[in-house]
């Protein structure tokens, strides 16, 4: 694991029920996490059946961006921002 | 600054093939074993981050009164039990001829991850906000998205669809949103929104032949609920008059045009669904695009002229623009420079389309409206 590359516990809960489709991660200690930082949960794929919500305790490997990632991505993610319309601009192949 | 994790729209939603298939590769039909087998929708998440100490600056004092009558209509909670199938519900998925129903399917996989985004984007500003008036109403935009995406998951399963939620394993970035393009984006995505599902409810109403489908019974209660959450979203700029003032009328001149535009060229994608239903997409849009127009004068001090021509006009270049892009993908080295010159072109078309003359609007004295269309 390179310098900028830790390892941290978190919490993963994912929902499939009627009420609620969601999946959500949380860092142990609320983890500051800047633009450009990456975030990977060990282990495999949650996948709750239909009717299901499944909350799991995880390992997350969190790698910090470096100082041009993270100027980059503050610059340009806006742009990203168009992607919260109901509707995609295009559809990738 | 904290996390805020969401989704991405349909761009990385994997649907397998044979079967149904956001890409734009020719489409072939299905036969009848594959009608019948699983299919499985992977859902790729997108994870964002934005400035909460900004959001938690956003004051509401000057709409309180305003704002307390609407958060107390979403307490009320209305649409509660209106999003479960009851006798109305008749459907066999087999009825459908294979282009339609690869196109519908495409529509509701694209309604949820929208549906299913603003739901875990709500509940991470919630989370993380320490705004008590946003976190309240974070919390019940919330639960009305979580609602919607698990009704349409509901309607997936009779095509035999499941949604793979497996995503979380997979490393991700995270980018940036400035607070306030949240802000304009969502909100016109909210009303936009409305102005779809009314204006599909109200024909298919006077046209219940071509009611292909029964989801669209529910559309009236369902785009009430997309109104509410852009009245909040409206509230809370007319509240900070500096979102709507300055250099930020030149943004909110971009995103109207960008929703608008998107809209177009999105729903020309889908010519088998529109002609089920009786609709004209161009009509369609524009009829939207009024609504939607006829909305924001609740809050935006500039309106994109939607009845001019030459708007249509570029919409449409725009349209054949992308067409042409589409066509020249798998063109090779050759296909790539002509992409790249099609690419430029567009820019130069949305261009045009930002410099159109605009109509500038005295905003009311009270921001709220009825969903009256």
């Amino acid at each position: 694991m390179s310098g900028r590359s830790f390892e941290v516990g978190c919490t993963v809960r994912v929902s499939h029920t009627f009420d609620d489709l969601s999946a959500h991660v949380e860092l142990d200690g609320d983890l500051p996490i800047h633009p450009g930082d990456q975030v990977r949960v060990h282990g495999q794929a949650i996948n709750p059946p239909y009717g299901a919500v499944c909350v799991e305790r995880r390992r997350a490997t969190v790698t910090r961006a470096t100082w041009f990632e993270r100027t980059w991505t503050r610059l340009t993610g806006d742009l990203d921002c168009l992607t919260l319309f109901d509707f995609g601009f295009t559809e990738e192949p | 600054m904290t996390e805020l994790p969401s989704y991405e729209n349909d761009r990385d939603f994997e649907l397998p093939t044979p079967g149904p298939s956001l890409g734009k590769a020719p489409r072939k039909a299905p036969n009848e074993t594959t009608l019948k087998a699983q299919q499985t929708t992977t859902l790729s998440p997108r994870f964002y981050t934005t400035n909460f100490d900004e959001l938690d600056k956003l004051s509401i004092e000057p709409v309180r009164a305003e704002w307390d009558a609407m958060i107390a209509e979403f307490a009320a909670d209305k649409n509660l039990g209106h999003f479960k199938r009851n006798a109305e519900w008749s459907f066999d998925p087999n009825t459908l001829p294979p282009a339609l129903r690869q196109e519908f399917l495409d529509f509701l996989v694209s309604s949820l991850t929208a549906e299913f985004s603003g739901c875990v984007l709500y509940a991470e500003a919630k989370k993380r906000g320490l705004n008590r008036d946003l976190c309240t109403l974070f919390k019940y935009m919330a639960r009305d998205e979580a609602r919607h995406a698990g009704f349409i998951n509901d309607c997936l399963q009779d095509f035999k669809v499941d949604v793979d939620l497996g995503f979380l394993v997979k490393a991700k970035k995270y980018t940036f949103f400035s607070p306030k393009f949240i802000l304009y984006a969502t909100y016109l995505s909210e009303k936009i929104g409305y102005a779809r599902y009314i204006t599909i409810f109200r024909h298919l109403e006077a046209n219940p032949d071509k009611r292909f489908h029964p989801i669209f019974k529910w559309f009236k209660e369902w785009c009430n609920d997309e109104f509410r959450h852009g009245e909040a979203l409206a509230l809370m700029m007319r509240a900070n008059p500096t979102l709507l003032t300055g250099l930020n009328r030149l943004w909110i001149r971009f995103f109207q045009v960008a929703v608008f535009a998107t809209m177009f060229v999105r729903d020309h994608s889908r010519p088998e669904m529109h002609h089920a239903m009786g609709l004209d997409p161009e009509q369609y849009g524009l009829k939207v695009f009024g609504i939607t127009s006829e909305i924001c004068k609740q809050v935006f001090p500039v309106l994109v002229d939607v009845e001019s021509p030459r708007f249509l006009e570029l919409l449409r270049e725009l349209l054949q623009l992308s067409r042409g892009i589409e066509a020249a993908r798998t063109g090779g080295v050759w296909g790539r420079v002509k992409t790249l010159a099609l690419q430029a072109r567009t820019v130069l078309v949305m261009g045009q389309l930002l410099l159109l003359p605009t109509r500038s609007n005295d905003l009311p004295q009270t921001t709220r409206m009825s969903p009256a269309w």
